[in-house]
C-alpha cells in the first residue's frame, strides 16, 4: 500500500467533505448556478459519481482508511477531471460576506485532486500513456516543451521581430502552446504592442514553465525547471513578466512561489493586464468603428476560478470601440469549464470535445457573434470542438482570442 | 457473481452497471461518514420496466437491492447495510413527463432533484410549495415521498413532501409496477388525486424508507408562487426554547398561514459567532437563540397584514427584530430570496475539520419539544466523560443539541437532534476510540429522544433498526409493518436490514 502521503496531507479536506452531492447536482438560479461538473455532464446517463467530486471523495476516504489501494484502474478515473475547481465554487456556495462557510478554509479540491494525483505517480500508476509523453518531451533537453516539436521551432516566430529586446523591464514569457500551435495570435500581440510603442524582452533560452507536470502530478523535475526559467528572467532584468497564456500565468503567479516558498523577484501579469492598461490609457490606435458587434467572454479556469481574475478581462472587452459584452448564462465563477485542463485535452479528447460543445451551444444561445477568451488551451479545445460541429452552427459564432479581437481593429 | 452480472447487464446494457472497486466505494456513504456499506454491483436503470426486470433477477438470487436517489441521507438510508448487494441508482430517470397547468400538477421521474424540478417551474409562476428536503438540489423527489422530507424550505405552510403527492408509480420488489390514487383507475388518462379508488396505497410508500417499493414516477401538486413575500428575523428573549414554542403555538392558534418558521438555538448562535461564521451576528450584543419567519401573499395588502400580525406575537413575546437586510442578521432574508434553503445546514455542518455531526430527524409536537431540548442539555452533561475521550484526540469537545427547529404543517416541528462529533480518521490516523464512542453515543442520545414519543422520519440504516432494537415499536404494530413486508417482499430484498427486516 501506498503512504499516500500527499493525500494525507489534504485529510482536512477529504474528511470534511460531507457528501451532500450539490458538486454533481447544483442548480441555484438565484445565484446564477446551473449545475457544476463538466465532466459528470458530458458523461450523461453514463456518469457514475466517481466522475465528480462526491464520489471521487468517497474513493479518497476508503483511500485513507487503508481499504482500496491505488492502482491503474483507479488513474484512469481520476484524471478524467479538468481540474475547472467549479466543485469548489459549489462547495462553498453557501457562503458570503454575511456567512462564512468555515470549510472553504479548508477544502479546495484541485488541490485535493493534485495531491491523489502526486500519489498516484510516485507509486507508478501514473502518468497515462498519453501524459507521460508529454512530460518526457517537456524534460527533453532538444525540446523543452510538451508537443514533442524541438526547442526551435518555439521561437520561430520570434524571428519576424527584430524589435524584441534581449533585457529590459517588461519580459514575455511565450510558453509552448501560443508558439507552437497559435503563433499567429502573437504576432498580432506584437502588433498590439508595436502600434502601442510598448517595448518588451524575451528570451529563447525559456522552458515549458511546467505547468503540465503540474496537473499531472509528476515533479520530480519541477524545481529545475522553475529555477531555470526565473534565473533566465531574473538575468533578463524583468521587473515584470507576463504571459498570454492562462495556464503559464497561473502556474508563475500562484504555483511557482507555492513550490518554491518564497515570493518572485519580478510581479506576474497576464496579457489581459498588460492590454487592460493600454486600453485605457487609450495607447492603442484603432481604426474608427464601422458598426458594433456582440461578444461574449469565456473564463478560463486558470484565469477566474483559479486566479480571481474575472473582472479585468471585461474592462478589457469594454475599452474596444465597437464592442458590445453579453454574459453567457453561466459567467465568472460559475463558469462552464472549455474541458481542456488537468490533462483531459491530451488523454481523454472525445472528452474535451464534449465538454466544449455545450460550452459553444452556451456562448451561440447569448446571441454573440463572437466567442473570445484569453487562453490558449481554450481556444484550441473550443475551436477544435468549433470545427466539428454543424455548418449552421458555425455560422452563429466565430472563436476568437482577445489577442487577435483587439488586433483586427487596428 | 459473474453470472448474475451478465444477466443484469443484459438488461441496461454495459454502459450503466459497474463492479469496479473504485465505483462501488463511490456509492459506499451517505451525508455521513461513519456508516458505509460496499455493494457489490451499482446498476443505473432508465425505467420502471428496467427496475422491475433488475428486481425478478435480485429475488430469483436472492440478493438485496438498495434504491438509491440523491444519496443524500444522513443515517445510511441508500447504501447497503453491511457490504454487499446491489446499489439501484435512479438519478438517469430525471426526466419532466407532464406539467398539466390547468390542474396544477407536476409528473416527473423519481430520480429528478427538487433543484431541477424547481428551476423548471419557476418558468411558469410554479413551484412545489414544500421545496423538499434540505439538500434539495441534490435529493431525488423520491428520495423525498419516501422519507416524508422536510428542511428545504415552505414546510410551515405546504407541510413535508410527502403532503402534496397526487400519485405513484412504484416497482414492488418482486418486480410488478402499480400506478396509486388516480391512476389506480385504468381509465383515467391523468393523474389528479391522492385518495379513492379504495385505500391509499400511496400512503404505503410514503416513508417506507424504501422497504416496500422503488418509486419510478410522482405526481406532485404545484402551487402558484405568490408575487409578495416578506421575511424577518429576530433574536429571542430569555427562555427562548418556550417563549418560540409560545410564538409557532400563537401563529398556529391564529390561522397565519406562515410559509416558513425557524428557531436556532443559542447554542448554535453562540458557537457559530465563535467561529465567525455568522459575521452578520457578530454585533449580537447577547448570544441568545433567533427566530425567523417568511409569509407570502398575493396583493401588498395582504402583505400588510399577514405581517401586522406576525410582529405583533413576536413583539408581544419580547423578541428583537434585526434590521431588514440580509447584512443586518436577517437570515431570513438570504434563506429566501438566495434559495439558501437548499444551502441551510452546510455550514453548521461544516464548522471544524472532519467534523461529523451524529444526527436523526424527527417530528415533534410544538409544546414538546422545549423538554426534548433541554434533555438533551442534560444528555450532554451526563456523557461528559465520552465526549473527553473524543475531545483527547481532537481538542474539541462534541456539543449536543439541535439543529433548526423547523414548523412543519399542523403542530407539529421538525428537530435535528444528535451531536457534533468527529469522524475516527483525524490528523492522519484512524482512532477505533472515537468510533466507538461515536456510536455508543449517538444510540445513547437517540434512544434518549425516542423515549420523549418523538416520531423519526428518515431513518435510514441506523435509526430504522434502533427502534426496533429498542423496542420503541408496539409489538403489534411491528408485527403488521412485518406482515406487509413479508407479502410485498417474501425475501426481503429490498432495502435488507432496514427495521431489521433481514430475510433470510
Amino acid at each position: 500500500m501506498s503512504e499516500l502521503k500527499n493525500l494525507k496531507s489534504e485529510w482536512k479536506a477529504v474528511m470534511s467533505c460531507m457528501g451532500c452531492g450539490d458538486c454533481g447536482y447544483a442548480i441555484r438560479p438565484a445565484v446564477d448556478r446551473y449545475l457544476t461538473c463538466p465532466v459528470k455532464e458530458a458523461k450523461g446517463d453514463e456518469g457514475f459519481e466517481i466522475y465528480f467530486s462526491r464520489g471521487r471523495m468517497n474513493v479518497l476516504k476508503s483511500l485513507l482508511l487503508g481499504q482500496i489501494p491505488l492502482s491503474r484502474e483507479l488513474a484512469d478515473f481520476v484524471y478524467q477531471c479538468s481540474e475547472c475547481g467549479n466543485c469548489t465554487e459549489v462547495c462553498h456556495m453557501s457562503q458570503s460576506e454575511h456567512i462564512v462557510l468555515n470549510t472553504s478554509k479548508w477544502i479546495d479540491h484541485v488541490k485535493v485532486w493534485d495531491a491523489v494525483r502526486k500519489d498516484l505517480v510516485e507509486a507508478g500508476f501514473a502518468p497515462l500513456d498519453k501524459h507521460g509523453k508529454l512530460i518526457n518531451y517537456m524534460n527533453n533537453d532538444t525540446m523543452r516543451n510538451p508537443y514533442g516539436e524541438e526547442e526551435a521551432k518555439k521561437f520561430e516566430w520570434v524571428s519576424e521581430f527584430p524589435e524584441i529586446k534581449d533585457k529590459g523591464d517588461l519580459v514575455f514569457f511565450g510558453g509552448c502552446t501560443m508558439p507552437l500551435r497559435q503563433a499567429d495570435t502573437l504576432k498580432s500581440m506584437m502588433k498590439i504592442l508595436k502600434a502601442a510603442g510598448k517595448d518588451i524582452a524575451m528570451s529563447k533560452d525559456e522552458w515549458c514553465c511546467g505547468s503540465v507536470a503540474i496537473r499531472i502530478g509528476d515533479q520530480s523535475s519541477l524545481t529545475k525547471i522553475i529555477k531555470h526559467n526565473i534565473e533566465v528572467l531574473k538575468n533578463m532584468g524583468a521587473k515584470t513578466m507576463f504571459t498570454a497564456c492562462a495556464g503559464c500565468y497561473r502556474t508563475w503567479k500562484k504555483d511557482y512561489p507555492e513550490l518554491l516558498g518564497e515570493d518572485l523577484p519580478f510581479e506576474v501579469k497576464h496579457i489581459t493586464e498588460i492590454l487592460v492598461e493600454m486600453l485605457i490609457n487609450n495607447e492603442i490606435p484603432f481604426k474608427p468603428v464601422e458598426g458594433s458587434e456582440t461578444v461574449t467572454w469565456h473564463d478560463p479556469c486558470h484565469l477566474g476560478r483559479h486566479m480571481n481574475l474575472y473582472d479585468i478581462p471585461r474592462e478589457a472587452l469594454l475599452e474596444i470601440p465597437g464592442v458590445e459584452l453579453k454574459e453567457m448564462k453561466r459567467n465568472r465563477n460559475n463558469a462552464w469549464c472549455c474541458g481542456a485542463g488537468g490533462g483531459v485535452k491530451s488523454e481523454f479528447p472525445d472528452l474535451a470535445l464534449d465538454i466544449s460543445k455545450e460550452r459553444i451551444n452556451e456562448a451561440i444561445d447569448t446571441g454573440a457573434q463572437i466567442l473570445t477568451t484569453s487562453c490558449p488551451f481554450c481556444i484550441g479545445n473550443l475551436r477544435d470542438a468549433y470545427n466539428e460541429m454543424e455548418s449552421n452552427i458555425q455560422d452563429k459564432i466565430q472563436v476568437i482570442d482577445i489577442i487577435d479581437l483587439i488586433a483586427n481593429k487596428i | 457473481m459473474s453470472e448474475i452480472y451478465q444477466k443484469l447487464e443484459n438488461i441496461v446494457k454495459e454502459k450503466y452497471i459497474s463492479n469496479s472497486l473504485y465505483i462501488r466505494h463511490a456509492y459506499s456513504r451517505n451525508v455521513d461518514l461513519v456508516l458505509q456499506g460496499v455493494p457489490d454491483i451499482v446498476i443505473r436503470p432508465k425505467d420502471a420496466q428496467e427496475i422491475s426486470e433488475i428486481l425478478r433477477i435480485a429475488n430469483e438470487e436472492n440478493i438485496a437491492v438498495i434504491p438509491r436517489g440523491g444519496g443524500d441521507c444522513e443515517f445510511g438510508g441508500s447504501k447497503p447495510i453491511g457490504d454487499g448487494g446491489i446499489v439501484l441508482e435512479t438519478k438517469r430517470m430525471n426526466r419532466i413527463l407532464n406539467l398539466d397547468q390547468d390542474n396544477l400538477i407536476v409528473t416527473v421521474e423519481a430520480g429528478i432533484s427538487w433543484g431541477k424540478l424547481n428551476e423548471y417551474l419557476c418558468h411558469f409562476g410554479l413551484y412545489t410549495g414544500c421545496m423538499g428536503p434540505g439538500s434539495g438540489m441534490t435529493a431525488a423527489v423520491g428520495g423525498g415521498i419516501s422519507h416524508h422530507s422536510v428542511g428545504g424550505g415552505g414546510c410551515a405552510k405546504y407541510g413535508a413532501c410527502t403532503n402534496q403527492l397526487v400519485s405513484l408509480e412504484v416497482v414492488l420488489p418482486t418486480g410488478e409496477i402499480i400506478n396509486t390514487g388516480s391512476q389506480a383507475n385504468k381509465y383515467s388518462k391523468y393523474s389528479f388525486n391522492r385518495f379513492g379508488n379504495g385505500p391509499d396505497l400511496a400512503g404505503l410508500f410514503c416513508g417506507d424508507n424504501g422497504i416496500f417499493g422503488v418509486k419510478t414516477k410522482v405526481s406532485l401538486q404545484v402551487f402558484p408562487k405568490p408575487p409578495f413575500a416578506a421575511y424577518k428575523t429576530f433574536q429571542l428573549p430569555r427562555k427562548e426554547r418556550v417563549v418560540s414554542a409560545n410564538i409557532m403555538n400563537e401563529i398556529r392558534q391564529k390561522g397565519i398561514d406562515v410559509y416558513d418558521l425557524m428557531y436556532l438555538m443559542d447554542l448554535v448562535v453562540r458557537v457559530g459567532c465563535e467561529q465567525e461564521m455568522f459575521p452578520f451576528w457578530k454585533a449580537l450584543k447577547k448570544k441568545r437563540g433567533v427566530m425567523f419567519y417568511t409569509i407570502e401573499a398575493n396583493s401588498e395588502g395582504e402583505l400588510y397584514e399577514k405581517v401586522k400580525q406576525l410582529d405583533e406575537i413576536m413583539l408581544n413575546n419580547k423578541t428583537e427584530e434585526l434590521g431588514p437586510e440580509i447584512s443586518d442578521g436577517n437570515m431570513a432574508k438570504w434563506h429566501y430570496t438566495e434559495q439558501g434553503h437548499w444551502q441551510f445546514y452546510h455550514n453548521l455542518w461544516g464548522m471544524y475539520p472532519s467534523m461529523q455531526p451524529l444526527t436523526a430527524e424527527c417530528f415533534s409536537p410544538i409544546s414538546l419539544y422545549p423538554t426534548v431540548l433541554n434533555d438533551i442539555d442534560q444528555w450532554d452533561m451526563e456523557h461528559n466523560e465520552d465526549m473527553q475521550k473524543i475531545f483527547n484526540i481532537t481538542q474539541i469537545r462534541p456539543i449536543a443539541g439541535s439543529g433548526p427547529v423547523v414548523l412543519v404543517d399542523g403542530n407539529n416541528v421538525e428537530i435535528t437532534c444528535g451531536f457534533t462529533s468527529f469522524w475516527n480518521y483525524h490528523d492522519g490516523e484512524s482512532y477505533d476510540i472515537i468510533e466507538e464512542t461515536n456510536f455508543k453515543l449517538w444510540k445513547s442520545l437517540l434512544e434518549r429522544v425516542t423515549k420523549h414519543g418523538v416520531q423519526w422520519y428518515m431513518m435510514g440504516d441506523y435509526m430504522s433498526r434502533l427502534m426496533v432494537d429498542m423496542g420503541a415499536y408496539p409489538e403489534q404494530f411491528y408485527n403488521f409493518m412485518k406482515s406487509i413486508k413479508q407479502k410485498l417482499d417474501p425475501k426481503m430484498i429490498l432495502s435488507r436490514g432496514k427495521f431489521n427486516f433481514w430475510g433470510k
